[in-house]
């Protein structure tokens, strides 16, 4: 398939959550499928991209991975520009990255700078629902999931990056729910030619 | 250059000063320098201590084809590094090569140091020049001489023993009074006799009789001021440094792993990070601190010497202190839009950049729309301590604490002569790729990129 002819579509992806609930193993597992007990904390925010085909589309989410720390907020407005999706993660073992969730949602909406905040898209993942096998939980799942049917039905996901599971669909739900809320079509690429080479290896299962 | 710095005077006053005992760790003024000596190109040798393992880079770098035809081949249109001398010939660019031998230009170096080191009086003028051309990795020698640098020894020899006793044992103090359980803080607080000092405040504690214990100090009392209260707020930031402790350098055993020694040094930073969040409650603990006070631990605690190296946490403490003294702004978030905080000095950084190559600035600013708060916050907050491995890390830091401009002005000239590095391959690229390549910044001759640096310095006076 000639993807070069396709239409190329840029979704900025924002990932949110208190400090260690596994933003950056997540987004590891998605994008380069490994996982390590012990990443950096993220100072800032990192950035990776990650190409996939949605009914024939190619998609390039530019996923952002946010520092989890409180002192990091300020910085938040510069990152957060433009964005088509948040992701909003918490760690199911701790009930206090649950608790956070408010904060962190509200002053998304706060910051970013939105002319759609009503209707803006957000994803839940509870992360980490391998630890002890679940024996050391503190969120069930129907707690989590009544918070997102308060905010507005956001799509919820249990995931495990260090296990792999949930990570792909959750992030396929968060480029499909990003592309219903783009509204703005297509983005300048000039290099095109480098995420093209990129886009030459077969992609994950996500092409639907 | 040296810009005047404008703290706030809420800054000034309460949040900085600090207990009364312990006027010594709050962060003090930096030190006045020197004049800029002459500045030569440093000559890098081997990596000095045992690394573990090939550096890993936290982000795990997306494959990049181009990486290799960089390095330093990838020089730029306004320097000829022609003129600088043999010693570049002798550099590896890949780590682990051959040059354990120093050069003839290293070891006498070395001898100058050494030399320097032995004498009543150090002259910090002379060292500061040696220094700034890279500290030889032969044991002991860096240890030394950031210490010295950082102003934790006095230049007179003579000072030091008394000196060093003397700080050691009023860390002693703080760890005794700071990182003890807040029951056995209310219990000595309730048991107290007498008091040694003249504080009316203390004196009227130690009025209180035994049985009667305030509102404010019982456990369950959400009370302000209630040394619980203050208790589970600490609990949040000692959970946070003890999470950021155990991801510093994973891939080092001297920091991560099951030994017995690593979990001592962990032990050691936790300390000195709860120490300094205590004693600076302006400042706290900021993610990353971590990273900026493992190089000092690390070359404190490898110190030949034994003393030493058994004082590393207490000597590494004060030495985090004087370090964090310049660039204490940067971690606090309520400077961030003032002129002092990150977000000016990232500008700063934009501006030296235009200044010295606005093709590359108008690229990167304006073309790829890249804002350098999205590299430039990690570069310069953790002082560059990410970007490279933990060896060339170290030889930035030889410059940067060497210079007499200060940390902060050498740090940016490094930012922007890193920029001026890989010029060509940002020209070429866009938003994407630039930002890629930014925060993971390949591998590259870390004494080209100090020479480069150097020829920022701003040349007028």
């Amino acid at each position: 398939m000639d993807i070069s002819q396709k239409r190329r579509t840029l979704l900025k992806v924002i990932v949110l959550g208190d400090s260690g609930v596994g933003k950056t193993s997540l987004m590891n597992q998605y994008v380069y499928k490994k996982f390590s007990q012990q990443y950096k904390a993220t100072i800032g925010a990192d950035f990776v991209t990650k190409e996939l085909l949605i009914d024939d589309k190619l998609i390039t989410l530019q996923i952002w991975d946010t520092a989890g720390q409180e002192r990091f907020h300020s910085l938040g407005p510069a990152f957060y520009r433009g964005a088509d999706c948040c992701v909003l993660v918490y760690d199911v073992n701790i009930h206090k990255s649950f608790d956070r969730l408010n904060n962190w949602h509200d002053e998304f909406l706060q910051q970013a700078d939105l002319d759609n905040a009503e209707t803006f898209p957000f994803v839940l993942l509870g992360n980490k629902v391998d630890l002890d096998g679940g024996s050391s939980r503190r969120v069930t799942e129907q707690k989590a999931r009544e918070w997102c049917a308060s905010r507005g039905n956001i799509p919820y996901f249990e995931t495990s990056a260090k296990e792999g599971y949930n990570v792909d669909e959750a992030f396929l739900c968060v480029a499909k729910i990003s592309l219903d809320n783009e509204h703005v079509p297509d983005i300048y690429f000039p290099g095109i030619s480098e995420t093209a080479s990129e886009a030459e290896q077969p992609r994950s299962g996500c092409a639907c | 250059m040296m810009k005047k710095k404008k703290v706030p005077d809420w800054l000034n006053s309460s949040l900085w000063s600090s207990p009364p005992s312990s006027a010594a760790a709050a962060v003090p003024s930096p030190t006045p320098s020197e004049p800029p000596p002459p500045y030569p190109p440093l000559s890098v040798l081997d990596p000095p201590e045992p690394r573990d393992s090939p550096v890993i880079d936290h982000t795990d770098p997306p494959p990049d084809d181009a990486h290799h035809h960089h390095h330093h081949h990838n020089h730029n249109h306004n320097h000829n590094h022609n003129h600088h001398r043999s010693d570049r010939d002798n550099d590896n660019d890949s780590d682990d090569a051959v040059s354990s031998l120093p050069s003839a230009e290293e070891i006498s170096r070395q001898a100058q140091i050494l030399a320097e080191l032995s004498r009543k009086v150090i002259d910090m003028r002379e060292l500061r020049r040696l220094a700034c051309q890279g500290i030889p990795d032969s044991p002991g020698i860096r240890s030394i001489v950031w210490k010295l640098l950082l102003g934790y020894l006095p230049p007179d020899r003579g000072l030091w023993s008394s000196e060093l006793a003397n700080k050691r044992s009023q860390y002693k103090q703080f760890k005794d009074d700071i990182l003890m359980n807040p029951s056995e803080i209310t219990r000595r607080m309730y048991n107290s006799t007498s008091c040694e000092t003249d504080d009316a405040k203390c004196e009227s504690r130690t009025l209180l009789s035994r049985s009667e214990i305030p509102h404010g100090e019982h456990p369950l009392s959400l009370g302000k001021t209630s040394v619980w209260n203050q208790f589970f707020q600490d609990t949040e930031i000692i959970d946070q440094i003890d999470r950021d402790v155990k991801r510093t350098h994973p891939d080092m055993h001297f920091f991560s792993g099951d030994s017995q020694f690593a979990k001592s040094n962990q032990e050691a930073l936790k300390n000195i990070l709860i120490i300094f969040a205590k004693l600076n409650p302006g400042v706290r603990y900021v993610q990353g601190m971590n990273e900026i006070l493992a190089p000092l631990y690390f070359v404190l605690k490898n110190d030949p010497d034994e003393e030493n190296a058994a004082f590393a946490e207490a000597d590494a403490f004060f030495c985090f202190v004087e370090l964090l003294s310049g660039f204490r702004d940067n971690f606090v978030q309520q400077l961030d839009n003032s002129v002092v905080g990150i977000r000016s000095t990232i500008t700063r950084l934009s501006q030296l950049l235009r200044e010295h190559d606005e093709e590359l600035w108008r690229h990167l600013e304006v073309t790829s729309k890249v804002n350098p708060q999205f590299y430039a916050f990690r570069w310069i907050t953790l002082l560059l301590t990410q970007e490279f491995n933990f060896a060339d890390s170290l030889h930035i830091w030889d410059t940067l604490l060497s210079d007499p401009d200060g940390p902060q002005e050498t740090l940016l000239r490094v930012c922007c002569a890193m920029l001026i590095l890989i010029r060509r391959r940002l020209l070429a690229g866009d938003f994407t790729s630039n930002l890629k390549l930014l925060q993971n910044y390949p591998s590259t001759n870390i004494s080209h990129l100090l020479y480069v640096a150097n020829k920022f310095r701003v040349q007028s006076v």
